[in-house]
């Protein structure tokens, strides 16, 4: 891959790149371009990317717009198969950077090539550890995939979303989204092997009809915020229709046509994904709750009801096991709570004979801290279940400190652990959403 | 951007299968009369002209006319308001209607997004749609499930079900109104914006009373 622009200057945008490109591993050949440098943070430079010609796949451009033609141009002719265009300047400046931009696509598209951006913040790929992009890490190894049309926004949510734990297989800053935009890129998605969900950040979309028809298609989970509200002209009312009618109301339709599960706030997104990426997904829409206290469930009971879950019937057998194992002031039925109690065997044997109880599809594990409990404990016992059983599991390990082990367990052993019970269930209501999506909506 | 008038709108909805209530158009105070007698009284008198959208506001329209003496009296009245409303406006005449059964009233909207194209809309009519926005959208064209998804969708769906009444209003019936309003827009890639308002929904059967859109 060639980086133009590659500095040796910490300011610009073509040093940290090249940086990042360099400390994120990337396996093959990297080469700086920058006609004033015969070195680059140590690589050997070239002037031009002619002089590459045959060597590079993939340009990662970040000149000033002025110049992006020309280098557009020679990477066309030097056999570069894919660009990268860091540099902005374009229709996001309106006018005449508008008529740049179109000259800019009519050249990539009359070379064969296809492009990310302009204006973009970069790629990452983790498969094949290239940082092409301004976030100063790789993410962990793990099958999300973020797509953000936001550049500073959505990196910053994709730094968070690697430090939670996450793991991510590809991020995308569209940029301009000129040449690939949603449609090309959820496609590209579908198709990769490494992503099992896919999460955006979204202002507009330019193909929206295509979209619809495309995401049909598409099985795979995606979750989507989308911000911007409409920009209605300064046009007198003419029908109620036009007046209610605004771009948000539409999204929201349109997402709900072809499968898209949106959420309203950017926290929500990567606490779906995880469920999502994580856990199976539920036959109905039944939960069974299990929880030390009885604060906390009667949180996490108010949510479902919120979201649309239902709070499962649980059978007499249950009723009756859970019965023998906790107190006998606690509460044998669901919201099960436990009245305190928090070991391995209570925890294990109500969680067990909840996920056995045919009408329940999911399970919603709370544990509330206190001096008196360990939080490794009820931990083990869903570490242990989690294996056995088909169901989604999503937890809820409150109290900060104390519970750090407990929730290093719950997240090493498949559960998806949350700091709200109200999180926990949106996640939760997320896989309802999307297993109802895929039997309604997915063509 | 154009208004269509009314005798090209009901036309059109006509012709897409949209129930209307029997109307005529009439130009002058003995044709109003005539067309009075002819869509059987009780009838509703409203001003046509593609320059008063809002027919309420100008005094257009006179409903519960029960004689040819009526009729007369209300012709004359509307084209008066008319005309002190909107100087220099248009004015095709009167549309005269037989009043419609009883029922609730709807609406059904079309609006073509910049993004997604034609969307529809349905709600309950009046303080539903306006102060409440109890309203379900779907881009077009829609299936036969998404359409009674919309129904389902609104809050006010109870009342359209039944609530409180023996007999549910007849929810099939705006199905059909919403597949004919489907229909009707993808060969009709020129419609900006219409409202089909109110559409009475009844125990069996619904009636389109007015319309207004906007054509490109």
């Amino acid at each position: 891959m060639a980086v133009v622009g590659a500095s040796n200057n910490e300011k610009k945008w073509g040093y940290r790149l090249l940086r990042n490109i360099m400390d994120g591993g990337f396996r093959g050949g990297i080469y700086p371009v920058n006609p004033g440098e015969a070195h680059v943070q140590g690589l050997p430079g070239v002037p031009s990317v002619k002089e590459l010609e045959g060597k590079v796949e993939l340009a990662v451009i970040a000149v000033p717009s002025q110049h992006v033609l020309a280098v557009v141009d020679e990477c066309g002719r030097s056999g570069v198969k894919g660009l990268v265009v860091v540099s902005a300047g374009f229709a996001e400046t309106g006018g005449k950077g508008k008529e740049l931009e179109q000259e800019l696509v009519s050249l990539v598209r009359d070379y064969g090539m296809r492009m990310i951006g302009p204006n973009t913040l970069g790629i990452v790929n983790e498969r094949a550890s290239l940082n092409a992009s301004i976030i100063g890490r790789l993410p962990r190894q793990g099958g999300i995939s973020f797509i953000t049309q936001s550049g500073t926004l959505g990196l910053a949510l994709a730094d968070w979303a690697i430090d939670m734990g996450l793991g991510l297989s590809k991020i995308i800053s569209t940029g301009n989204k000129a040449d690939t935009d949603d449609v090309d890129l959820l496609e590209y998605l579908d198709r990769d092997e490494s992503t099992q969900v896919v999460v955006m950040y979204m202002e507009g979309v330019k193909r929206g009809r295509l979209l619809l028809e495309s995401v049909k298609r598409i099985k795979k989970p995606i979750v989507a915020i989308k911000t911007g509200r409409s920009q209605q002209g300064a046009r007198a009312v003419f029908s109620h229709t036009g007046s209610m009618a605004g771009s948000d109301e539409v999204f929201s339709a349109a997402f709900r046509q072809c499968g898209i599960i949106r959420v309203g706030t950017v926290e929500c997104i990567f606490d779906a994904a995880l469920a999502l990426s994580t856990q199976p997904l539920p036959a109905g829409n039944s939960v069974a709750i299990i929880s030390n206290g009885g604060g906390a469930s009667i949180v996490a009971t108010d949510e479902c009801e919120k979201r649309g879950l239902v709070m499962a019937e649980l059978s007499e057998t249950t009723r009756d096991r859970i019965r023998q194992t906790i107190p006998a002031f606690a509460s044998a039925s669901n919201p099960v709570d436990t009245a305190g109690t928090s070991t391995v065997e209570v925890y294990r044997i109500v969680t067990e004979a909840l996920l056995q109880d045919p009408g329940v599809d999911s399970i919603a594990a709370l544990y509330v801290h206190t001096l008196l409990s360990d939080a490794l404990e009820p931990a083990k016992a869903l570490a242990e279940l989690k294996s056995k059983y088909p169901k989604p599991i999503v937890a809820c390990w409150m109290g900060g400190a104390g519970t750090e082990a407990g929730v290093e367990l719950l997240k090493k052993s498949g559960v998806a652990d949350y700091v709200t019970p109200e999180r926990a269930i949106k996640a939760l209501a997320a896989l309802v959403m999307h297993r109802e999506f895929k039997e309604k909506v997915k063509t | 951007m154009r208004r269509p008038d009314d005798t090209e709108l009901f036309g059109m909805l006509g012709e897409y299968g949209i129930p209307l209530v029997p109307y005529e158009f009439a130009r002058t105070r003995v044709e109003a009369v005539a067309a009075a007698k002819r869509v059987g009284y009780p009838c509703a008198m409203k001003i046509s002209s593609k320059d008063i959208p809002h027919k309420t506001d100008a005094g257009g329209v006179v409903l519960g006319i029960a004689s040819d003496g009526d009729a007369g009296k209300a012709f004359d009245s509307i084209m008066a308001n008319a005309r002190n409303f909107a100087k220099g406006a248009s004015l095709d005449g009167v549309v005269v209607q037989k009043m419609p059964g009883k029922g609730i009233e709807t609406i059904i909207g079309i609006k073509k997004d910049p993004q997604f194209g034609h969307v529809l809309m349905f709600g309950l009519g009046g303080i539903f749609v306006e102060v409440y926005k109890d309203i379900a959208f779907r881009v077009a064209p829609v299936s036969v499930r998404e359409a009674l998804d919309m129904v389902r969708e609104i809050k006010g769906y109870r009342i359209l079900a039944g609530l409180r009444r023996q007999v549910p209003y007849d929810i099939d019936a705006v199905v059909q109104v919403l597949m004919a309003a489907s229909t009707l827009v993808e060969e009709r890639g020129d419609i900006a914006e219409m409202d089909i308002n109110p559409l009475i929904v009844h125990e069996s059967g619904a009636t389109a009373v007015d319309a207004r859109a906007l054509f490109e």
